[in-house]
């Protein structure tokens, strides 16, 4: 080894240990655990039990299902209104840029416990500001916490408003990579405006539109926070439950970590599939 | 049908001033080129023309209206731009074709009027790449391309071979002066380039800190330059200026003496100038105006710095030392070895004269 060669290698020798102590090792030891019969002292190798109990437990499925559908609704409205919020930023009418682009931003700053506890205040049944509002158009309360149907929703609702200002500052950086003299062209070739998006602007944002889809898919089947403290632990009787939180259950409230960790590896699996299938659907048309 | 006015244009950002009261008429047909020093106003004034830029004061007609409150897109002119805003997924055959599509003009008459661009500027081979695939001419041509698929009255050009290496400038501007010749439509061309400017227009237009300096036709501006400015910046080589002081004033006729070139007298027919004795003056004299000694009115002796023999002429760079270089076309310096010191002649009937505003006297 040469010697600039080791000197570097000494510079990255710490990062490398932790590294390879708090990454590495974890995500070998969980993938051995999830062949092991951790209910036992020692644990013993089993790998039938955890993998065979995961494709036949209607808890997982239910949270399966529950993820799914959140992932299948919340990331295309997202992303939609990430797009519409960028556009909205990046408008030369917009005054006080700035403070737009802060305001939007702000939510992924805000403490996950105090950004729950008010959503659970406005959403409450008797006294939050949503069935007030509601009330006020003719529309009778609604109990969010207690109907499966509306706590869904409003996880969906709580998870758009946390990071849809995120994935719009990420669109508006492509939206402001697209030199502007390729829509003085596009007016000089007498396209409206509307058109100009449809043709120009969306397709050139493509790749970075992708990027937030897929960062957003994975977000979304690692969600947690959200069915933990909003709509209390996936409640009303496990109908918010995602996976997320199935597997804290399993692994830090029932402490079942060979089960814990083949969920682990399947939430893993399925986000890095459905987002490959996410890349290849939107490749670049050849 | 596709003539075109400015008429007292005014441009401003904020509270700068950018284009003062520009006033310029072009004929159905004719190659208008904008030239001066990068900054003067030339994008803007182009960028006016097309729609892309408001007009803050005066009028704009082209085709005979006034063109001041009318959309970009329905002004009948097609641009170029400097940096091509080609739309950079699509092939080369759907950048010529987008503009028709998109304004539902019949797919049989778009794809005859691409094919026919694609036969003029010979691009056909090019049609399924894509603008990342393609070198900077081939850009270039795409780009000219689309102005052409729309068939408009009146082409603008901003500095659109500025981004090429010099031997395909001349072969583009070639291209562009046939184009021009093939298509007969109006054209406004902007560049910094006197040598584009001077091969190319009908007529040109030099431009500096936004205002109109002279139009002319190209020798008009090289035999009759209205100002310092426009001498120096039509021509290449440049002009020569040398500072000079009257040293003497009878009638219509003065002598100054060359400052900076050992005080070398030359007497000059003047008309409507009464100057003081004293008063400072610029010489103005070309490259190609100097002589072998004695065979002038008035000699030089200069003291050579380098000589560039480019085979059917020689420029000889003397006189840096002075302050005030002096450039030298010669032809027979070829056979000449280097010397260190040269003395030509300069005859007055070639030499103009401005005051020290840079207004022309003679
Ligand atoms: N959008 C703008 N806002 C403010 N100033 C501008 C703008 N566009 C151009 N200018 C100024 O106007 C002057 C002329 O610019 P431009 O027309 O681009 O010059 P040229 O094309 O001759 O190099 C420059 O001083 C430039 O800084
Ligand atoms: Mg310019």
């Amino acid at each position: 080894m040469q010697l600039r060669n080791r000197a570097a290698y000494g510079f990255l020798a710490p990062y490398l240990l932790i590294f390879a102590i708090f990454w590495i090792w974890p995500i070998i030891s969980s993938f051995w655990m999830s062949f092991q019969n951790t209910r036992v002292n020692p644990w013993a190798f089993n790998p039938g039990m955890n993998w065979g109990r995961l494709f036949s437990d209607p808890a997982f499925y239910n949270a399966l299902k529950n993820t799914m559908i959140i992932l299948v609704i919340q990331v295309p409205v997202m992303i939609t209104l990430a797009t519409v919020i960028a556009v909205l930023l990046n408008s030369p009418l917009l005054k006080a840029r700035g403070i737009f682009r802060f305001a939007f931003f702000a939510p992924v700053v805000v403490g996950e416990v105090a950004y729950a506890a008010v959503f659970r205040l406005m959403f409450n049944l008797d006294f939050g500001i949503i069935n007030k509002l509601l009330n006020k158009i003719g529309i009778p309360s609604i109990s969010w916490f207690a109907e499966a149907p509306f706590a869904m929703a409003l996880l969906i609702i709580a998870v758009t408003w946390r990071w849809a200002g995120y994935n719009a500052i990420i669109i508006l950086s492509g939206l402001q990579s697209i030199p502007e003299d390729v829509y003085e062209a596009a007016t000089l070739d007498r396209v409206s405006k509307f058109k100009q998006f449809i043709y120009i602007t969306l397709p050139l944002l493509r790749p970075v539109i992708l990027f937030c889809v897929v960062l957003s898919i994975i977000g979304s089947m690692q969600l947690f926070t959200e069915p933990f403290l909003i709509t209390n632990r996936g409640g009303p009787g496990g109908g918010t439950e995602t996976l997320g939180l199935f597997l804290y259950r399993q692994g830090f409230a029932s402490l079942n970590f060979g089960y814990a960790s083949a969920i682990a590896y399947t939430m893993a699996g399925l986000a890095i599939v459905i987002s490959l299938l996410n890349l290849w659907l939107g490749r670049e048309p050849k | 049908m596709a003539e075109l006015a400015l008429k007292n244009v005014v441009k401003r950002f904020g509270n700068y001033e950018i284009i003062h009261n520009a006033s310029l008429d072009v004929a159905d047909g004719e190659f208008v080129v904008f030239v001066g020093p990068s900054g003067c106003g030339k994008s803007t004034l182009l960028r006016m023309i097309a729609g892309l830029e408001t007009i803050s004061g005066g009028e704009i007609h082209i085709g005979g209206t006034i063109v001041n409150d009318v959309e970009p897109a329905d002004r009948g002119i097609a641009m170029v731009f400097q940096s091509y805003a080609l739309y950079p997924h699509m092939t080369v055959e759907e950048n010529l074709a987008f503009g028709l599509r998109m304004t539902g003009n019949p797919k049989k008459d778009t794809e005859r009027r691409v094919q026919r661009v694609a036969d003029i500027l010979q691009i056909k081979e090019l049609l399924n790449r894509r603008p990342r695939q393609l070198s900077g001419g081939q850009r270039q041509r795409v780009a000219i391309g689309r102005a052409i698929v729309r068939e408009p009255q009146v082409f603008l050009f901003d500095e659109p071979l500025s981004n090429l290496d010099a031997e395909l400038r001349v072969q583009m501007r070639v291209e562009i002066a046939r184009l021009h010749k093939e298509l007969g439509a109006t054209m406004i061309y902007v560049t910094h380039d006197q040598t584009e400017a001077m091969t190319l227009a009908d007529k040109i237009v030099v431009l500096r800190g936004g205002n109109i300096e002279q139009i002319g036709a190209p020798l008009d501006l090289y035999d009759n330059p209205a100002n310092q400015f426009v001498a120096g910046f039509v021509g290449s080589p440049k002009m020569n200026f040398m500072s000079g002081a009257v040293i003497e004033a009878q009638g219509q006729t003065i002598t100054v003496a060359l400052s900076n070139q050992g005080n070398v007298p030359i007497t000059l027919p003047v008309e409507n100038f009464e100057p003081r004795i004293g008063e400072k003056v610029t010489l103005g004299i070309r490259p190609e105006h100097f002589f072998k000694a004695g065979q002038g009115d008035a000699d030089l002796t200069i003291k050579v710095d380098v000589a560039e023999h480019l085979g059917n002429t020689s420029y000889v760079y003397a006189n840096v030392s002075s302050g005030e270089q002096i450039i030298i076309e010669r032809e027979e310096s070829r056979n000449e070895s280097n010397r260190d010191t040269l003395t030509v002649a300069i005859r007055a009937s070639n030499v103009f004269l401005f005051d020290n505003t840079g207004n022309r006297i003679r």
